[in-house]
């Protein structure tokens, strides 16, 4: 696949741009913050009325049969301005293992619905500070489900759950309906990603994959979701760096704009660096989509674009000087999402591992 | 197959047929005079099979392709390690300025043909004692003397130039306007009356670079390139003359696959140090920077290929490859512990930890310091403001020393 954005997709970029600038407000996000349990509702609205839910899911399923290249230019969006309900990622990583798992049927079901955003999807394979246990604690048998996932994007309001889960010894990934099961909300610094520890107590599943193809299942569909959450993280990391590099040519200090100092401007020149190395590996990710390569250009996505968004909410804050703290002027909103999507779908640490095996051909 | 990637095909039939002689394995232990020699050789070799002057024009004796088969060329030709370093510099600024501004274009293909050769080589003089990034603050100076001028003055870190036939040369012509208003450029020939060159011994051992020593050197008016006083606008010409050429996202030092070799062939607290944390995450992070500009040269390539101007982001390279190399130099040495000391001269920067570590202060200051380089990226690419510049709208001779 072309690493240079073709028309249809730069129309994509730009329009994503154009709707969420007109519809986003930061009081409404600010506001989000100190509320447990709700979501950016006119976001996920505007979602599924751009189609956005149904872009990477095939046609034949309702959906608009693109890739990941046109998800990540949407979550690119979307990270520049702190929007998302966690859906966005999580229904993607539920579809992307519908149609690539064992059960057909399943998959006609729910695709559909998540392409339309009549259902919505989070992913639960994380435990403790393991994005992919070796041996998961949440146990599946007989078409049922028991045990916890704690702090589950998207769980709280989430319709349907891709589940990571240990069946007889074997790991499997096994699919839920989420109004059997029990959710209990997080209050997070983060709470419009709809944080809830899922509690199944013989919960009915369908099982999609099971022993080393729900490992190589599990891995694509992490891996996917972190090239999303990448983009969405350069997408957030590129408006720190516009947002610090407006301020330190408009803010002055000792008769000048601050800009004028290099210990700024390298800074912002810094800023720069990361986000154009991140942006690279993104676009080079999403294009090895379905290859062999596709895992390790995932991993150098993720780190770079984690390393790109926190270090940029670090430093625009900074350059920002006593204002960059306040409630109102907002930063905080990145600075929150840069660590929860850090957080999300694989921790650098995780990804460092996993990068590492892959380079040296260690079992992951 | 594309066109580029039969040309890539036919360069690597022609490259494996040199290795033999010319490859740096061939040439382990060699002396810089016997690469020298080989290296003309080399060059003339590669004149004859048509792979000199890629993308020059015809007419001057190139070979009339794009700049993406020239950069497909080197890129192949860099992995063989061919002794080209002295070459690089005469054939990617000097002479190229000199086919543009020149206007005896008979003088100009014989040197051009001579060049590609090998046979003579060029080297640019911009840098002085007084100033290096800032080269406006130049003081080499130029007078009239009858029909021609007369130079004197002293240029520094100037590379290859104890080898070189010609250079190029911005000279002080009129110090009594503004820096960069009063600079002359012209052509010389390094072997005239009052010209001499002094090799620096660097750090690293080795004596690329020299000072070169003008005394009352006769420069005749047809040697200028350019207008009287119109020099700062040729150096800047020459500076852009080669912005896309071929990169290493591993800094010009080891691949990262060299480092991953030392980690698993090295314990670290009787654990093989690949399973150190510290190390993976070296890894990790240098990896995922590296292939970050590699996908960045990608698309460079990419957008040259469909006729579009490549974004700015392609001025990141030096910047962050050389200097994670510094690192990664250092921390590969620690790994091994007391067996990184042992130094040899001789040992090749792209497969040697210390002598990558050594060498890589120079790599981070040539071509554009780090801070340069950043100033660059920080006022033309985010438009933040410029430095404070007290010697801006002063004459040159005004400006406080």
């Amino acid at each position: 696949m072309s690493i240079l954005y073709d028309e249809g997709q730069q129309a994509i970029a730009t329009e994503s741009r154009r709707v969420l600038d007109a519809r986003m407000d930061k009081s409404r996000l600010l506001q989000l913050l100190e509320q447990v349990g709700a979501h950016d509702q006119p976001f996920w609205d505007t979602a599924v009325e751009q189609g956005w839910t149904a872009l990477a899911i095939p046609e034949e399923h309702g959906g608009l049969g693109l890739g990941l290249v046109e998800l990540g230019l949407v979550a690119q969006a979307c990270g520049a301005a702190t929007a998302g309900a966690p859906f966005l990622t999580g229904g993607y990583g539920l579809s992307q293992a519908l149609i690539q798992g064992s059960d057909a049927a399943l998959a006609a079901e729910w695709l559909p619905k998540l392409a339309s955003g009549e259902a919505t999807g989070c992913v639960a394979l994380a435990e403790g500070n393991a994005a992919l246990p070796r041996v998961p604690s949440v146990r599946f048998a007989d078409g049922k489900l028991s045990g916890t996932k704690p702090a589950v994007a998207g769980g709280l309001a989430a319709g349907l759950a891709l589940v990571w889960a240990d069946c007889a010894g074997e790991p499997a990934l096994v699919v839920a309906e989420l109004a059997a099961a029990g959710r209990s909300a997080v209050n997070s610094y983060d709470n419009s990603r709809l944080y809830a520890d899922l509690s199944f107590d013989n919960t009915p599943a369908m099982v999609i994959a099971l022993g080393s193809a729900a490992r190589t299942l599990a891995l694509d569909v992490l891996a996917r979701m972190a090239v999303v959450t990448a983009h969405e993280q350069v997408g957030g990391a590129e408006a720190l760096l516009h947002i610090a590099r407006d301020y330190a040519v408009t803010r002055k200090a000792f008769g000048q704009p601050i800009g004028a100092f290099q210990s700024i401007k390298h800074r912002i020149a810094e800023m720069y660096g990361l986000v154009e190395i991140a942006r690279a590996n993104c676009i080079h990710a999403a294009s090895l989509e379905g290859s062999s390569a596709f895992l390790i250009a995932a991993a150098d996505a993720r780190i770079s674009a984690t390393e790109a968004y926190d270090t940029n909410s670090r430093d625009c804050v900074q350059i920002h000087g006593g204002i960059g703290v306040t409630w109102e002027l907002g930063l905080h909103l990145h600075m929150r999402r840069a660590r929860s999507l850090a957080v999300e779908c694989g921790n650098l640490l995780f990804w460092e591992d996993l990068l590492v095996d892959e380079l040296t051909g260690e079992a992951a | 197959m594309s066109d580029l990637e039969a040309y890539r095909a036919k360069a690597r039939t022609f490259l494996e047929s040199m290795a033999p002689k010319y490859a740096r394995e061939a040439r382990s232990g060699n002396t810089v005079e016997q690469d020298l020699a080989l290296g003309r050789e080399y060059m003339a070799a590669k004149h004859d099979a048509g792979f000199a002057g890629i993308n020059w024009p015809v007419a001057i004796g190139g070979q009339g392709l794009t700049h993406l088969h020239k950069i497909t060329f080197d890129g192949e030709e860099m992995q063989f390690g061919m002794p080209v370093q002295f070459f690089g510099i005469s054939l990617g600024m000097p002479v190229p300025i000199l086919i543009h501004y020149c206007e005896d274009k008979e003088f100009v293909k014989e040197r051009v043909r001579k060049a590609l050769r090998g046979e003579e080589i060029w080297c640019q003089m911009f840098s002085e004692p007084s100033g290096g990034s800032d080269l406006a603050a130049l003081r080499t100076k130029v007078e009239p003397d009858g029909n021609g001028w007369k130079m004197n003055g002293q240029k520094i870190w100037t590379s290859w130039a104890q080898y070189c036939d010609y250079g190029v040369i911005v000279t002080r012509s009129d110090p009594t306007v503004e820096k960069h208003k009063g600079l002359t450029y012209f052509w010389i020939d390094m072997r005239s009356k009052g010209v001499e060159v002094r090799p620096i011994k660097l750090a690293g051992g080795d004596s690329h670079v020299n000072e070169v020593f003008f005394d009352d050197v006769r420069v005749e008016d047809s040697q200028r390139l350019g207008a009287v006083g119109g020099g700062f606008g040729v150096s800047l010409h020459t500076l852009m003359i080669e912005r896309y050429i071929a990169t290493d996202s591993g800094g010009f030092g080891p691949h990262l696959d060299e480092f991953i070799k030392t980690a698993r062939a090295t314990n670290l607290n009787g654990r093989p140090a690949i399973e150190d944390g510290r190390i993976r995450s070296a890894i990790a992070r240098n990896h995922a920077m590296r292939a970050g500009l590699d996908s960045i040269t990608r698309r460079a390539f990419a957008m040259m290929m469909a006729g579009m101007q490549p974004g700015p982001e392609g001025s990141l390279q030096k910047l962050v490859a050389v200097r994670s190399r510094q690192k990664l130099s250092e921390l590969a040495m620690d790994m091994r512990g007391a067996e990184s000391l042992a130094f040899d001269e001789h040992a090749y920067v792209k497969t040697d930890w210390g002598t990558s570590w050594l060498n890589a202060p120079t790599g981070r200051i040539a071509g554009g310091s780090d801070e340069v380089l950043l100033n660059t990226i920080a006022e033309k690419i985010l438009g933040l403001p410029q430095d404070y510049r007290p010697d801006k709208g002063v004459p040159f001779n005004a400006i406080p020393a």
